[in-house]
């Protein structure tokens, strides 16, 4: 299939100077983009998306992928440095990101997320240039049951990012899965706790609500329990602490191995993005961590693992966009766009009738990383310092970027309610010991798995046999159940009740 | 590097802006519209045919109408929640709904909808298509006449794609099981993308879509073409018939339109017509509306009125007077 003539296409594209400088371009400037909360990759790509119809797609199209690429990216950097999520992406990131940045070590934090997500972007992309073909067949046999039951098994990765109480983690969760109910139905257009109001129908907009979580609850935080002078000191002594160690990466690389072929094969479903497969990603690594209890308290593994898995959906996610003309996330449906205006029709005429840029793109993919490494260290030098900003003034530039993006979004005010509420919940809910996290996947997955369950109801008249009388349904049904058996399991033996109780019965003399 | 690199991406936006102020400028003396960007929000979500052709006409049209297009995707709800956000937005020409019928004609009939048919007025009609119904090459029905015995001899065991209740998948379905007097089951999945994928992926058997979505899978064999619901044969795909031709009185003509909340003055919808009008004769803008596979059938908004009150009321009739 590669003759010479396409090999040379491909490579001619990445000979030219102005792909490099537009794809310098678009990835510093989607660092930045999704540095700032609230501005989102999809965003971005959508708003710079028709400015390219008139470049060359040489240029165009690098552009775009760059400011997906360094938008992904860039999530983590507040969610690490202010526990702000860039991007919805970045949620998994904040949880041990900004735990590793309140124990002073925010350099090496953000050392490993950058060195995590170029490491999981270049596998994903080496990997799918080999089985693309293969992994998109399987994927678009995936239909409506598949779909629900993997958001099913999504759904338990509930229990990894509960902390201490499960109850409140389950109290979180169903919360989430409420507000997510808020809003038009799917498939009626009946309306749902809209109450009346007009802004409700179209649900509650996510990312507000996300950065009113995070961001305002931690000013609020800061404001009620400021973290005394001495501690203060000690952060802002160490320039950000000391740098991430080879030997510190090199253990982590099972967990992102796993974390990226987890996130390439969710990239390629269409329909899932980085959203939801940095959760799972996240909550495998806990599961199959050896000191899980670090987890939301700093772990290299975790902080590894959400990026990872964040990360290698972008590649992915290309798959069923080149591959069938379908898009696999908001983003690469405005690509499809971007690329029909240059008169390539993605889909199964592309790899016939332009196989030199298909194989250009996945080079520029490959060089994409490089860049991404080297902006992303000198980044780092700068960013690194934020730690020394007084709060008093780092947090009310926090909170006004945030009303910014909030607002953005949708250009609307009543968002900007939302992160207001969004904001005391989240308060109320860390004084009162309820994790976030719970509630955020309840939020996300929600939509999702109703509308998949009820087209899969549709499917079978009614009939629950769906789930188990298809191949693919089937699996995932012995998957989901595995899951939950083994948490169980873990939940008894290792943390367990019947252990811990039959020691201190035979000894009581034991420290407890 | 990365600090010159910002810079220089500063310096273009600003020289951008500064230069789109100045041309705005220049045009505000004779102008009736609003010294702002237009919000063109399309009430589907991104890549079905409604994001494609709104992204090509948010792309082109500042040159036409003097106002940067802001393309805004606003799923949700079968295109509801769009159109009542524009309903209630100010009538003043600066946020545009892109309509079709089933959102300005059948479902506010239908449908008790947060907003009415007459919250709208007519501005331009871009183009319109029929829908091509579809099917695998591997389905044990190759033209429409076999889909229809298929549905006859297994009631209810045909599960085709549909978009949106009362949506244009579900409406030309409806039509067909009407005229045919056969039953399927339609699973909304609410929208030209994912409907298409399932039926690629083998979950569903057969679809019914906008020429822009099915084409490229037509030209590769993937998908095969029916009939076509209009009153003569689509131009690109000339080989497959009108519904019609093969004995089913199936016609929907979906268009595709500008539409403005009432109380828009009447100057400002006559203005954005003309330069509506200019844009779907500019040769760029004809170019790549033929790359997805579209055309071109405008009326302005005199014409789009009269069009659009005669569509409203035989769907009326045909859905209301049963």
């Amino acid at each position: 299939m590669i003759d010479f003539s396409v090999l040379q296409q491909g490579l001619a594209m990445l000979a030219s100077p102005w792909t490099f400088l537009a794809l310098s371009a678009g990835l510093a400037g989607g660092i930045l983009i999704g540095a700032l909360p609230g501005l989102t990759a999809t965003m971005a790509v959508a708003v710079l998306a028709p400015f390219t119809f008139f470049m060359d797609a040489t240029i165009g199209i690098p552009f775009l992928l760059g400011i997906y690429k360094g938008a992904i990216y860039g999530g983590s950097i507040p969610a690490i440095l202010v526990n702000t999520p860039g991007t919805a992406a970045a949620a998994a990131t904040a949880k041990d990101g900004y735990a590793l940045t309140q124990q002073g070590k925010s350099r090496k934090a953000l050392e490993l997320s950058l060195y995590s997500s170029v490491a999981a972007d270049f596998i994903a992309t080496l990997l799918l240039i080999v089985v693309a073909i293969p992994l998109a067949s399987i994927a678009i046999r995936f239909g409506s049951p598949e779909f629900a039951l993997l958001y099913l098994i999504a759904l338990t990765m509930i229990a990894t990012v509960s902390g201490e109480s499960f109850l409140k983690g389950m109290i979180a969760a169903g919360l989430g899965l409420l507000v997510a109910c808020v809003g038009l139905d799917p498939m009626t257009g009946y309306q749902r706790f809209t109450f009346g109001n007009t802004d409700l129908l179209a649900g509650v907009s996510l990312i507000p609500l996300l950065i009113g979580m995070f961001a305002l609850s931690e000013i609020l935080m800061q404001l009620t329990q400021p973290p005394s002078a001495e501690d203060r000191k000690t952060t802002a002594a160490e320039h950000g602490g000391e740098p991430l160690s080879w030997t510190e990466f090199w253990a982590l690389r099972p967990t992102i191995l796993r974390s990226t072929t987890l996130g390439a094969f969710l990239g390629s479903l269409p329909g899932l993005g980085a959203e939801i497969s940095c959760w799972i990603a996240y909550g495998v690594a806990r599961g199959r961590s050896r000191e899980p209890e670090k987890f939301g308290n700093g772990s290299l593994e975790g902080l590894a693992a959400a990026e990872s898995g964040n990360n290698a959906v972008v590649p992915a996610a290309l798959i069923p966009m080149t591959i069938f003309g379908i898009p696999g996330d908001t983003i690469t449906a405005v690509l499809i766009g971007a690329l029909m205006a240059q008169g390539m029709m993605p889909g199964p005429l592309m790899i016939q009738q332009n196989p030199g840029f298909l194989f250009g793109m996945f080079l520029v993919l490959l060089v994409t990383n490089m860049l991404l490494l080297g902006f992303g260290l000198l980044a780092i030098r700068w960013l690194k310092q934020v730690t020394r900003i007084p709060p008093t003034v780092l947090y009310p530039c926090v909170m006004l970027l945030c009303l910014c993006g909030a607002y953005a979004v949708n250009s609307s005010t009543f968002d900007l309610l939302i992160l207001v509420m969004g904001g005391g919940l989240g308060y109320v809910m860390r004084r009162t010991g309820f994790p976030v996290a719970p509630l955020i996947i309840g939020l996300l997955l929600g939509p999702g798995f109703e509308s998949a369950l009820r087209q899969s109801l549709v499917f079978s008249n009614g009939s629950l046999t769906i789930f188990w009388s298809r191949p693919g349904s089937l699996i995932l049904l012995i998957l989901l159940a595995l899951v939950i058996v083994v948490m169980a399991w873990r939940g008894l033996t290792t943390a367990g009740i019947i252990k811990k109780r039959f020691k201190r019965l035979t000894s009581p003399s034991q420290k407890h | 590097m990365i600090r010159p690199a910002i810079a220089r991406t500063l310096i273009a936006v600003s020289v951008a802006a500064t230069s789109a102020l100045t041309g705005a400028q220049t045009l505000a003396q004779e102008s009736h519209l609003a010294n702002e960007p237009i919000r063109f929000v399309t009430p589907y979500p991104a890549g079905g045919s409604h994001s494609l052709h709104a992204g090509i006409i948010t792309a082109v049209g500042e040159d036409f109408l003097g106002r940067p297009l802001i393309s805004t995707i606003r799923g949700g709800g079968g295109g509801v929640v769009a159109a009542a956000e524009v309903a209630r937005s100010t009538p003043n020409g600066t946020m545009l709904l892109f309509g079709d019928p089933t959102i300005n004609s059948l479902r506010p009939q239908v449908e008790d909808l947060p907003y009415e048919m007459d919250d709208f007025v007519a501005v331009a009609r871009i183009n319109y298509s029929p829908a091509i119904f579809v099917t695998t090459p591997d389905q044990p029905f190759q033209t429409i006449k076999e889909l229809v015995d298929y549905a006859e001899g297994n009631p209810n065991e045909l599960v085709y794609s549909s978009d949106n209740r009362n949506g244009f998948t579900f409406t030309v379905f409806e039509m067909l099981k009407s005229t045919a007097e056969i039953d399927m089951r339609g699973v909304e999945l609410g929208g030209g993308g994912p409907a298409v994928t399932q039926l690629l992926g083998g979950n569903t058997m057969a679809y019914a879509g906008d020429p822009s979505v099915v084409g490229e899978h037509l030209d590769a064999g993937t998908l095969v073409g029916l009939c076509v619901t209009d009153t003569e044969r689509f131009e690109a795909y000339a080989d497959i018939p009108t519904c019609q031709e093969e004995g089913y009185d199936v016609v929907f003509q979906f268009w595709r339109g500008v539409m403005a909340p009432a109380g828009t003055p009447p100057e400002v919808v006559a203005e954005l017509s003309d330069g509506f009008e200019r844009l779907t004769q500019d040769e760029g803008f004809l170019r790549l509306i033929g790359q997805i596979g579209s055309g071109v059938q405008f009326l302005d908004h005199e014409a789009f009125a009269e069009a659009l009150a005669a569509e409203q009321a035989a769907l009326g009739a045909a859905y209301l007077g049963e």
